[in-house]
């Protein structure tokens, strides 16, 4: 214990040169002391913060003052705190171990805030300025285009004023109009058509609407992701290529696949099948498709590589030949956890499902982008709450299949004869039966496939050589930064905002308070009606409240932000000890106090780790929130696809893949020294 | 007769967990295996059903070399040799049941085995085997609701499945608490005695191996440094085996 202080007295000449090392380069001191990763951290850091203010200065003029004829940043005074802060912390390294970080993390803060501030143009005044233009959205946005009613022979929306205003003349007896369910929601849930496009009448049949079209993609997405992801997750797990030989090199060649994958959103992707097979909903669902076998190819290999090695050798000692030892030690494993991510990614699937049409031309994502370019706010309204519906039912329905699946009990042997047998095939058809009948709605199109578009070789001629020319790497880069910050300040605030709110949503808090009860079950709801509507969704709200720009997706983002992180918080609260808090309610304090010393030191970590893990999401959402006008590196994407320049959309692409998964790294790396 | 001789086990990463290893046990024999933690027992059993590959020497058993035998032969003496392991290794997810029927493989063709189609009497010999083990109510839950005992009788219950003429355990009670330790053993105790199986058990305790082993070796750095009777071993037999430093210990 002692030979820490004696290194103190002996060395102040090496303090001296620590301090001189961290002064000329940052975390030099640091890594010296084999303290690598903080090192790397700090350098990082330091030469990421010089290059974001100059940046910010030469292309926004952020910060700007001048001293005589000399034009700088003040921000550089948080950036000289930080390079002061460096060198305390190599120093202090060196005599107690351990230093605080959060000087030199409040520094960093402080100026990314700034920059972001100012780059996503946020003006919290144009929130109040065009107050009444939020006024005209949320109005049409509770009146949604469900029912009309016929005047002068033209429908008209019908909602609940007019619902009101026919009850209250049916209660007193006057004449009531005759109301209908509106077209818009024909378009939406499906018609039984009697007359043909020409007039003609037929026979009745039911045509599909935009929602049936969007639950389609998404389940038609997670099937056919499950049944590719699955032998690919086998080549992807360690342990099993480890036993073939040359086995390593697939292993990673697999797991950059799927990383890579991953990396490119649902959206992104949609844009580049569409040149492929052509706009529509097989668009959509191969869109989908690609990026959740990634995500689940992934998830499975982590699974097969995590399983019990125990049975295996049990099954083998007892005489069992390969096969039988996958069918009994290896299958009854794998089954529940695959089955629960599959169910998992049919819930982010169907979310998906709901906006991939503003690209891919299918489902309700098609028709929220028509309404939207139309103005047809109440239309659009309609849409959005019926998507809210079956999405929240979505979310119930996998989230109990999952909990039934960690407690699933073995089921008794299956009954001798037909009966046995009954229950499944009935099952087995009516899957069959729904399963064609949603291959027929997304107008999957297997030839398609072998047949790409003429285009399509265009842009795989042009991704070959992108345009890396200075001009485009300019504005690459500033759209790329744009995004970045922009994901990072919806973080933040939606993470402010959704802090005190957790506590409410927090079971273990409420006690036996009748009021805390019900605040629980309105903040839960709030989450989950917030969290079922895509980010992009949103978007379309804000565009019209603030203006199309960064700042407009910024606040789409802050929203989901709040309800996904919401939900995360409340259930970190609700993981906590019970001890400490027993221990305060013994010493008689209150629930303000029992919060504060009992609580808070807990959460702390795990809230830390998943606003990064939010940021990292958030990353990946803002790359695409340009799409619905929301900034960002998603309009020059669109642009440059929309314009056919694909060399200049490979460079886009190249980029948001390049950051997506630098963030996805370091968001893990940053989350595993938290906990 | 289980014979070995001259067997050596050098791992990839060039640890010698058997040096040399000679020893014979007799039919009907329950031989207890004792050393310290990495002196190569559970090597040393693993290498009796060629779960881990011998680097040399020869194992042979009434007539048969086991050493010699490759692939389907491999199977046909493994199904003959019942195994039971420390952390019980059952399925966790799946039931009791189908664990048990799982001890049955080496006896049935593949395809129907896949289609889990198994013979009314392999369903019959799992009602049994369970019974045998005082486990009929629980033939339909979940292995790992059970109890770490209960668990391992179910292993034991597996192992019965396969009509083994011989069993290795591999520290079958290190993971339980002394009470279950001894149901455990009693088991053991009794497949020897009645049914005349061969057990090769290793173990931690000295007084478990005086109270149930009928002769007993002792490993040490992949080396046999004791082979006789469980009484015979004394204090500086205990000694020689578990180092100068070590104190008897005894449970219950």
């Amino acid at each position: 214990m002692n030979h820490r202080n004696i290194q103190l007295i002996e060395s102040p000449q090496k303090l001296l040169s620590i301090s001189i090392f961290s002064l000329i380069i940052p975390g030099l001191g640091q890594f010296l002391q084999k303290r690598y990763w903080r090192g790397l951290t700090i350098f990082l850091s330091a030469f990421l913060l010089t290059f974001l203010i100059s940046w910010a200065l030469n292309t926004y003029e952020i910060a700007i003052i001048y001293f005589g004829i000399l034009e700088t940043s003040w921000l550089f005074i948080p950036l000289i705190l930080f390079w002061i802060w460096n060198v305390i912390d190599s120093v202090n390294l060196r005599n107690v171990k351990t230093f605080t970080p959060l000087p030199g993390i409040l520094c960093a803060i402080c100026i990314l805030f700034i920059v972001a501030w100012d780059v996503t143009e946020v003006k919290p005044n144009r929130l109040i300025e065009r107050f009444n233009d939020a006024k005209t959205i949320a109005t049409n946005i509770a009146n949604p285009d469900y029912l009309s009613v016929d005047i002068n022979g033209e429908p008209e929306i019908c909602s609940w004023n007019c619902l009101w205003s026919n009850l209250k003349n049916k209660l007193s007896g006057l004449p009531i109009q005759n109301i209908h369910l509106s077209d818009n929601l024909g378009d939406i849930f499906g018609r039984i058509r009697t007359v043909s496009s020409l007039g003609n009448p037929i026979k009745p049949t039911f045509e599909t609407g935009k929602l049936i079209e969007t639950i389609a993609i998404g389940l038609m997405a997670t099937i056919f992701s499950t049944i590719i992801a699955i032998p690919l997750s086998f080549l992807g797990a360690k342990n099993l290529m480890d036993r073939v030989p040359g086995g390593n090199i697939i292993y990673y060649f697999m797991r950059t696949i799927f990383n890579l994958g991953r990396a490119v959103d649902t959206i992104v992707w949609g844009i580049l099948i569409i040149v492929w097979v052509g706009l529509g909903s097989f668009a959509g669902v191969i869109a989908l498709t690609i990026h959740s076998v990634a995500a689940l190819a992934k998830l499975y290999s982590e699974e097969i590589e995590h399983i019990d090695p125990g049975p295996v050798e049990a099954i083998t000692a007892s005489g069992g030949n390969t096969l039988q030892v996958i069918r009994y030690g290896v299958i009854p494993q794998i089954i529940p956890p695959f089955l629960g991510y599959t169910l998992l990614r049919w819930d982010i699937n169907m979310r998906s499902a709901t906006v991939v049409g503003f690209v891919a031309g299918g489902g309700i994502g098609y028709f929220v982008l028509e309404t939207i370019q139309m103005g047809a706010y109440q239309l659009y309204a309609a849409a959005l709450w019926a998507v809210a519906v079956v999405i929240i039912i979505v979310d119930t329905i996998s989230s109990r299949l999952r909990e039934n699946i960690i407690l699933d009990k073995p089921k008794p042997p299956r009954k001798p004869g037909v009966i046995g047998y009954l229950k499944p095939a009935v099952y087995i058809l009516l899957g069959l039966a729904a399963f064609i009948y949603c291959w027929n709605i997304t107008d999957i199109n297997l030839r398609s496939l072998f047949q790409p578009g003429p285009t399509f070789l265009q842009i795989l001629k042009d991704f070959t050589h992108i345009d890396l020319s200075f001009d485009v790497l300019n504005l690459v880069t500033k759209q790329i930064i744009i995004t970045i910050l922009q994901a990072m300040l919806a973080t933040f605030l939606g993470a402010i905002l959704a802090a005190p709110a957790s506590f409410l949503a927090a079971k273990n808090l409420t006690g036996k308070s009748r009021l805390l009860a019900w605040l629980y079950y309105l903040t839960r709801s709030v989450f989950n009606f917030l969290r079922s509507i895509e980010a992009l969704l949103y978007a379309a709200i804000f565009v019209f409240w603030v203006g199309i720009g960064p700042f407009a997706g910024m606040l789409a983002l802050t929203v989901t932000t709040f309800a996904l992180i919401g939900k995360l918080f409340s259930e970190a609260i609700e993981n906590i000890e019970t001890g400490p808090i027993e221990a305060l309610t013994a010493t008689g304090s209150n629930r303000l106090q029992m919060i504060f010393y009992a609580i808070i030191p807990q959460i702390v970590p795990s809230f830390v780790s998943y606003i990064v893990y939010q940021w990292d999401i958030n990353i990946r959402m803002a790359t695409i929130i340009g799409f619905a006008g929301g900034g960002g590196i998603g309009l020059t994407l669109s642009t440059f696809f929309g314009s056919l320049q694909y060399h200049k959309a490979g460079t886009v692409v190249l980029f948001i893949v390049v950051v997506v998964a630098l963030m996805d790294f370091a968001s893990a790396k940053i989350r595993e020294t938290l906990i | 007769m289980l014979k070995i001789e001259h067997l050596r086990k050098v791992y990839p990463n060039g640890v010698v967990a058997l040096n040399d290893v000679n020893f014979s046990v007799e039919d009907g024999e329950f031989l207890a295996i004792i050393g310290l933690s990495g002196s190569g027992k559970s090597t040393l059993l693993r290498c009796i059903n060629r779960l881990i590959e011998p680097t040399s020497g020869r194992i042979t058993w009434n007539g048969m070399d086991i050493t010699a035998a490759k692939g389907n032969e491999i199977r046909k003496i493994r199904r003959q040799i019942g195994m039971i392991f420390q952390q019980f290794n059952l399925v966790k997810r799946s039931s009791v049941y189908t664990n048990v029927l799982s001890g049955r493989l080496g006896y049935v063709d593949t395809l129907p085995s896949l289609l889990q189609i198994f013979s009314k009497a392999d369903h019959a010999k799992v009602l049994k085997n369970l019974e045998q083990v005082d486990l009929s109510e629980k033939a339909h839950v979940r292995a790992d609701s059970l109890s770490g005992g209960q668990q391992q009788r179910v292993g034991i219950a597996r192992a019965l499945m396969q009509d083994p003429k011989m069993i290795l355990a591999d520290e079958p009670v290190a993971s339980l608490d002394p009470v279950l330790a001894h149901t455990i053993l009693k088991y053991l105790e009794q497949l020897n005695k009645e049914r005349g199986m061969t057990v090769l058990c290793s173990l931690h305790f000295l007084d478990l191996v005086h109270r149930y082993a009928t002769s007993a070796i002792a490993l040490k750095d992949g080396n046999v440094v004791f082979q006789g009777l469980p009484k015979q071993i004394d204090d500086q037999q205990f000694k020689a085996i578990y180092g100068q430093e070590a104190e008897k210990i005894s449970i219950i």
